[in-house]
């Protein structure tokens, strides 16, 4: 067990913005899959200090919208938050701005997972934890983590 | 005896057979019966990711159209996740043209005798949401009403205090599940004192327990859920209650994960609902399932004079 608790994730590293970058298409693509707006986000931060799972997490929810709205595609996809996210909907229920953030994060897994790549497979899963965990949980994570 | 609609899902069905048994024994105490639809499929337990993969809709609405098909116009479910998925699929049908029609294209779709052997004449009606999901809990305050439970216990929880959980998925999106106020619910802690026991403040009571994180990252969920009991033992909790599947085996059977990597931590009983409300209704003890619980339960079951029945059954 890591041992990171109650301790904010690393900055992130600085992200090179260019034109082409920004222009690119990735935020369209987003509040496309999403039916969200990015823009709306105006970087309160209430959804990463409600968020269950911001200590695990290396880019913090409001840092992913940012980084949505200024093109970082690659960060995103590659980065451990859109796994770690437990679509427990709490960012969704306390934006201020109305943006289904746990909708935004269920888009950049489809992106992701596009790729062809699962995050989470049926190898990783332990015998005795396929056999006990109910139903919802093994359906849930294979829907949430793999094409 | 009132027979209503009733969707158990794939837990409730086996791995959570003690949540289904006692939720079947409470109810007929009450007056009515959970009648389990003719036929059922899983409902994929997370409703589609985006709008393009309409696909997983599909097992949901089908459910849905049935129970219309079948002259009913309520469903009841108890697992939080099937509860999510079959009401928030019913609003997407209802409120999006668009996914009503491509739904009701793929169900067509299903049904070849029509198409093909024209044996069913009958006219094809879409479904457009008609069905109102209910979960448990919500029958019981909305239609049975909670003085009804109040009125019928024979064997009152009185001196317990119970930690109320509602986990992630029973309250939320708000705006689509509409069950109680996500952030300041009182549901289940008016459920609670209908039982004539006592709800117990805590402020993790609507915190997420990992859900099925507890499969790719279960370390996280041991974390989550450390959290979460000790908080509520912490204020005074003999137990704490839920109604899902999924948060009974995070809080239950993670708390040895929990007991090795957290030496102050102590174990805090975990019930559904269910167990509570057919314990207090003079169901016998035998018939809860306790074997299946990670933590004892008997602490709890003494401090209200039931004996544990272990060997019973
Ligand atoms: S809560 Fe909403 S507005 Fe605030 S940072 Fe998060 S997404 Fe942006
Ligand atoms: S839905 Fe995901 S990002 Fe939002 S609060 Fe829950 S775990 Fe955090």
């Amino acid at each position: 067990m890591s041992e990171n608790m109650g301790l904010a994730p690393p900055k992130s590293p600085p992200i090179l913005l260019t034109r082409e970058v920004v222009n690119a298409g990735f935020k369209q693509q987003v509040n496309e899959l999403s039916g969200q707006h990015m823009d709306a986000c105006y970087q309160c931060g209430n959804c990463s200090s409600g968020c269950p799972l911001a200590q695990e997490m290396d880019i913090l929810p409001n840092r992913i919208i940012r980084l949505v709205q200024l093109g970082q595609r690659d960060d995103i996809i590659n980065s451990e938050t859109i796994w770690i996210c437990a679509s427990c909907f709490q960012c969704t229920v306390r934006c201020p701005r109305g943006i289904d953030i746990q909708a935004v994060m269920d888009a950049l897994r489809q992106i992701a997972l596009d790729e062809g790549i699962d995050h989470f497979g049926p190898d990783q899963i332990s015998p005795e934890l396929a056999a006990s965990v109910p139903q919802p949980g093994l359906v849930g994570v294979y829907r949430k983590l793999a094409t | 005896m009132a027979k209503i609609a009733y969707y158990p899902g794939c837990a409730l069905n086996e791995r959570s057979s003690h949540l289904d048994r006692s939720a079947r024994d409470a109810t007929v105490k009450l007056g009515f019966e959970l009648d389990e639809l003719d036929t059922w499929t899983c409902c994929g337990a997370v409703p589609p990711v985006s709008e393009e993969r309409v696909m997983n809709l599909i097992a949901p609405s089908r459910i849905l159209k049935d129970v219309r098909d079948s002259g009913r116009d309520i469903l009841i479910t108890i697992c939080d996740f099937c509860y999510n998925t079959l009401k928030r699929t019913n609003y997407s049908i209802k409120s999006d043209e668009i996914t009503r029609k491509r739904v009701n294209a793929f169900l067509a779709d299903d049904t070849p005798e029509r198409d093909y052997l024209e044996k069913d004449d009958s006219l094809w009606e879409d479904y457009e949401g008609e069905v109102k999901v209910i979960h448990l809990m919500e029958y019981l305050r909305d239609e049975l009403g909670y003085d009804k439970i109040a009125g019928s216990l024979e064997k009152p929880l009185k001196g317990l205090k119970i930690a109320p959980y509602y986990g992630c998925v029973m309250l939320r999106p708000q705006n689509e599940i509409q069950l109680d106020d996500p952030e300041n619910p009182s549901i289940i802690e008016d459920f609670i004192t209908a039982l004539d026991a006592r709800p117990v403040k805590y402020p993790y009571r609507t915190e997420c327990c990992g859900s099925y994180l507890s499969v790719s990252n279960p370390d996280a969920s041991t974390r989550l859920c450390y959290r979460i009991l000790t908080s509520a033992r912490n204020s005074g909790a003999d137990a704490v209650v839920v109604s899902c599947p999924l948060c009974f085996y995070n809080l239950d059977s993670r708390q040895k994960a929990i007991t090795e990597a957290y030496s102050d931590f102590k174990p805090v009983p975990i019930f559904y609902f269910t167990q509570l409300l057919s314990l207090a209704l003079g169901v016998d003890c035998g018939r809860q399932g306790f074997e299946k619980h990670y933590v004892d339960v008997t602490p709890v079951l003494d401090k209200i004079g039931v004996s544990t029945g272990k060997g019973d059954e």
